[in-house]
């Protein structure tokens, strides 16, 4: 077949001077259309189903959920450019955080990537959704999402500057039972935002419930609970007395 | 007598599938598993660098599915050339005019299979070994040896029925997909019939795809890639897909051989 083809160098002139002309245009053409395109922002799209995913992955399904973390993980860099985050649909975002949630239940990726790289919005009511965002999956799953919900409790406190927000999320970290695991700092966060409210007597409070349910052995935990509490303690009786 | 002449026709057996290995194992072979390896490298390379959290698992789960897909292709397309070859080269007239039976054939061509398997999942196991435990290295070794005998068994019947390699190729990867789409197809189909009021004919589409199932392999029958971010439950999964995977491939085999003492072949 190729041996009966005449070689290109017998085809008339103008017929290879079109063709490479035609070539050439239509790659220059289609370069300067991708560049244009990769200059500009190309916002999310929105996220199938979790079921829909779980079956596509044809088997694959955390290794699938972790694929499409680390895609969201690069959605704030651009054509080699950092994206600023009130570019981004923080709606379409949590979206996406929730269904690669839904898709792979063990994994921490989605939360970690909510916590810390898209909490580091400026915009106030994206933060904030985002925070509600990681109070809701904690309540789900305490024991995997627990340090990103203290992380959450922080961001509310100091960069949000919504006390009361930290404090619900806060309780609702202190709140969870003993099965659940984490370090005593972590539930210590709860007292520690009520001194910060001056809310001293229910600090008091808090404080004197875990010394009373035994529940903590370790002694320097315990020596830090008694110091908090004496601190507390004194400064409920300046507040009373100031007033 | 019985003996002598047992011995005699494995020894016929074994010369055609070493003759068969002869066509397979070449240069070409282990230059291609040498790029498809350093492709696997390089992309989980990057993926590990990319991940914050949990790299390495991240890591070689997604070499442990290149090299999965990678490898099943590779296979399917070595099993179905050196028979296509076979059928151009009107080998099968000259082969049975010596005394060979047609069976002996299909299992020089089983055993083929089953090298071209072990081979790739040894490969795969060297790999990977380096990233993760003993254990999952040699569940995900053992799990894709399974897979890739029984896409090669889909992929000898397929060019013993169809006699092309691209339909055979298509034919095989069609039927591999489906298995692995089927749970995505079946729940399409529910919900067509859910929201068509249960009209008849999505119904009957429905129960057209449910008998379909019945004939194609079921998901457990391959490697669980999801065993890598959780290496428990390695020996379960290995028995119960050894079970699927027998019972097809026994199944596939006597469809293969069928199919083969069916066909007319000119002398």
């Amino acid at each position: 077949m190729r041996s009966s083809e005449r070689p290109l160098a017998e085809l008339p002139r103008p017929l290879l001077f079109a063709f490479v002309l035609a070539f050439g245009v239509q790659v220059l053409m289609h370069q300067s259309n991708v560049t244009k395109a990769s200059k500009e922002y190309r916002p999310l799209g929105k996220p199938f189903d979790a079921q829909v995913y779980a079956r596509l992955s044809i088997g694959s399904r955390r290794l699938l959920s972790y694929l499409l973390s680390i895609r969201l993980q690069l959605h704030d860099n651009q054509a080699g450019r950092h994206v600023r985050y009130d570019q981004i649909d923080y709606l379409v975002l949590i979206e996406w955080l929730s269904q690669i949630s839904q898709l792979n239940r063990q994994s921490e990726y989605p939360m970690m990537l909510a916590s810390r790289i898209y909490t580091q919005t400026q915009d106030k009511p994206r933060l904030r959704s985002l925070l509600v965002f990681i109070d809701d999956q904690f309540a789900g799953q305490p024991q995997l999402h627990w340090r990103r919900q203290a992380e959450a409790i922080l961001m509310a406190k100091h960069k949000l500057g919504d006390l009361e927000l930290a404090l619900e999320m806060a309780k609702r970290l202190a709140d969870q039972p003993d099965t659940v695991q984490m370090p005593h700092w972590a539930r210590d966060m709860h007292f520690l935002l009520l001194s910060d409210l001056n809310e001293f007597e229910a600090a008091i409070l808090v404080v004197q419930a875990l010394l009373k349910s035994g529940s903590i052995t370790d002694p320097d935990e315990l020596r830090y609970l008694k110091s908090k509490l004496s601190d507390f303690q004194q400064k409920l009786s300046e507040t009373k007395q100031n007033r | 007598m019985i003996n002598v002449l047992n011995t005699h026709l494995y020894a016929q057996t074994i010369t055609l599938f070493r003759y068969f290995m002869l066509g397979i194992v070449n240069r070409r072979l282990f230059g291609l598993l040498g790029i498809l390896l350093l492709v696997a490298f390089l992309a989980s390379g990057f993926v590990f660098e990319l991940a914050i959290i949990n790299s390495a698992q991240i890591a070689s789960a997604l070499m442990g599915d290149f090299l999965r897909y990678s490898f099943v292709l590779l296979a399917l397309l070595m099993i179905v050339s050196n028979v296509a070859e076979d059928f151009e080269s009107k080998q099968f007239g000259r082969l049975f005019t010596m005394p060979i039976a047609r069976w002996q054939y299909i299992f020089a061509q089983i055993l083929l299979i089953g090298c071209v398997a072990f081979i790739l999942s040894i490969a795969t196991l060297i790999v990977l070994l380096p990233g993760i435990s003993f254990e999952l290295a040699l569940y995900w070794s053992t799990a894709l040896c399974m897979e890739i005998f029984l896409v090669g068994l889909l992929g000898l019947i397929a060019i013993l029925s169809l006699e092309k390699i691209p339909q055979a190729v298509f034919f095989t990867l069609a039927i591999y997909l489906l298995a692995k789409l089927s749970e995505l197809i079946r729940q399409m189909l529910s919900y067509a019939v859910e929201y068509s009021d249960s009209s008849a004919a999505n119904q009957f589409a429905e129960a057209i795809f449910n008998f379909i199932l019945n004939i194609i392999p079921r998901l457990d029958a391959f490697a669980q890639n999801d065993l890598f971010f959780k290496s428990t439950g390695l020996l379960e999964a290995l028995i119960l897909q050894s079970q699927t995977v027998a019972v097809y491939a026994i199944f596939l085999i006597t469809v293969s051989l069928v199919d083969f003492y069916r066909k007319e072949i000119n002398q």
